[in-house]
């Protein structure tokens, strides 16, 4: 069966494109706009890994990666934004928060490289 | 092929067909020669034994003759007039039967008179008898003197000597005829066996060069699937990668769309006013608030000199901002911020040359109004 990952992002087009390239190399996409929608999704079909863009409507992704991890703290987790971090930043602050850290203008496939690693 | 091939077939049942109805014509005419001799034959042997009863007939007579020469009894009399005359009734039916036959003529023509003769000199010496000065014996003796019985003999003899000749030359003749016959007609087998034979090797390369196609066929239809089934997965794998690499682009796109958003979006949340300048000090790029603080919209000032609508303290030419702009430092300063209204706003001035690389393509100059009114708008909105 597909390894199902749970993808966040508040713009549509975003959402849309990773989840049609994430499901052509064989994952099971949920794809959510909002902190709420990802939050039921991760309590009834529990992800192996959730995307996430830092800025969210109504919250904020490191927040809601925070109450995910309260209850599945072993699901990797792939911060996803536009909002650019010094290195010192990422290292001190996101990279204890999450597995991976990407720009959204990272390449798909840099991503997918990622994905692999993090759950095969 | 097929054409050649039929055409070839055809020119063997021809050859076949030829040589059928030749040897059948053959064949038809030698059994009509084999009947016409036997005819002849069987003609031959009648005129032969018609010979034989001539000359059977010539004795009977001669001993009829020679008993009543002798005793006078009339019956002897009557069998040697009858005897002679069935004689020369065989004649005329041997003269009948072999009228074609020109070797036989003059021999017949020979025995005529010879049997005339004899008849006739018997018919004297039946007369004779009794006559005075005759006596049987005399007669008898002249009888046998006249030697017409024996040279008729000879005759009859050489006659049936021709005609055994003529029936072994006949004979000979039949034989060879037979022969060629049985020649003409197993040969005329034998070729049609051959030809029949080479019929059928024909067929049969025909049918090996047929198989040998349809392999060949089933052989390039085999290589030709799998070139579709590799040429299809080539293409299907060129399709997933011209999707993967659209869906690359794409996503790009949109990054950088979404970037620039971003950086727009920040840049229009600066509460104070943002001027962009080319490196001739116009203004080519601004925030809204610089037409919320002033009241001049974007297209009243791109492309206008910066002291058009800010004057720097003791700088009306802005020369220290063209200065900090060549030497890429940054300026501080104080300055004045003109209005649409009319009037003129105390700011702080801030210039950051703007580079590109190693270069200094232009500036970014923010004012920081002085005056307690940050929350203050001109009254109008937007464009």
């Amino acid at each position: 069966m597909n390894k199902h990952i749970l993808l966040v992002d508040d713009e549509v087009t975003i959402r849309e494109l990773l989840a049609q390239y994430l499901t052509r190399t064989g994952y099971r996409i949920t794809a959510v706009g909002t902190a709420q929608e990802a939050e039921k999704v991760f309590a009834s079909d529990p992800p192996a890994l959730v995307i996430t863009d830092l800025q969210l409507e109504e919250s904020d992704g490191l927040v809601m990666i925070e109450r995910m991890k309260a209850k599945l703290p072993n699901t990797p987790v792939i911060l996803l934004t536009g909002v650019l971090f010094d290195p010192e930043v990422i290292e001190s602050t996101i990279s204890k928060k999450v597995s991976a850290y990407f720009q959204k203008t990272t390449p798909l496939a840099q991503i997918v490289k990622e994905i692999r690693r993090l759950i095969g | 092929m097929p054409d050649r091939f039929l055409r070839r077939i055809l020119a063997f049942f021809l050859l076949i067909s030829v040589i059928l109805i030749a040897v059948a014509v053959n064949a038809v005419r030698n059994i009509s020669r084999t009947v016409a001799t036997s005819d002849w034959v069987n003609h031959t042997h009648e005129a032969i034994l018609e010979g034989q009863a001539l000359h059977a007939s010539l004795h009977m007579g001669d001993a009829a003759l020679r008993t009543y020469l002798l005793i006078g009894e009339a019956r002897d009399q009557a069998a040697a007039r009858e005897a002679f005359a069935e004689m020369l009734e065989h004649l005329e039916v041997l003269r009948a039967l072999l009228k074609d036959d020109a070797a036989a003529s003059p021999e017949i023509a020979e025995l005529a008179k010879l049997t005339t003769v004899r008849s006739e000199f018997a018919t004297s010496l039946m007369q004779r008898r009794g006559a005075p000065g005759e006596t049987p014996a005399s007669l008898v003796a002249a009888d046998i003197a006249s030697g017409s019985t024996a040279e008729i003999t000879r005759r009859l003899d050489r006659i049936k000597s021709q005609q055994m000749t003529l029936l072994a030359e006949r004979d000979t003749a039949s034989y060879l005829q037979a022969q060629t016959t049985r020649w003409t007609v197993w040969a005329g087998v034998i070729l049609d066996f051959l030809l029949l034979a080479g019929v059928a090797w024909l067929i049969k390369d025909d049918l090996e060069a047929r198989r040998r196609v349809v392999k060949t066929l089933e052989s390039a239809n085999r290589d030709l699937d799998a070139k579709v089934r590799e040429r299809t997965a080539e293409l299907v794998a060129s399709n997933d990668q011209l999707s993967i690499e659209n869906l690359e682009r794409r996503w790009a796109n949109q990054a950088l769309e979404h970037q620039h958003r971003y950086d727009e979006l920040i840049i229009n949340s600066i509460n104070d006013l943002v001027l962009v300048l080319t490196k001739v000090l116009n203004i080519s790029r601004l925030n809204p608030a610089v037409f919320e603080r002033t009241g001049f919209s974007a297209s009243e000032l791109i492309n206008k000199p910066l002291a058009s609508l800010v004057e720097l303290a003791e700088d009306p030419g802005a020369s220290r901002v063209a200065h900090a702009l060549r030497t890429g430092h940054e300026l501080r300063a104080t300055g004045r911020v003109q209005c649409k209204s009319g009037g003129a706003r105390p700011v702080k001035v801030a210039v950051y040359p703007l580079r590109d690389g190693d270069k200094v393509v232009g500036g970014v100059v923010t004012l920081e109004l002085l005056t307690d009114d940050r929350n203050r708008t001109t009254g109008t909105t937007a464009p």
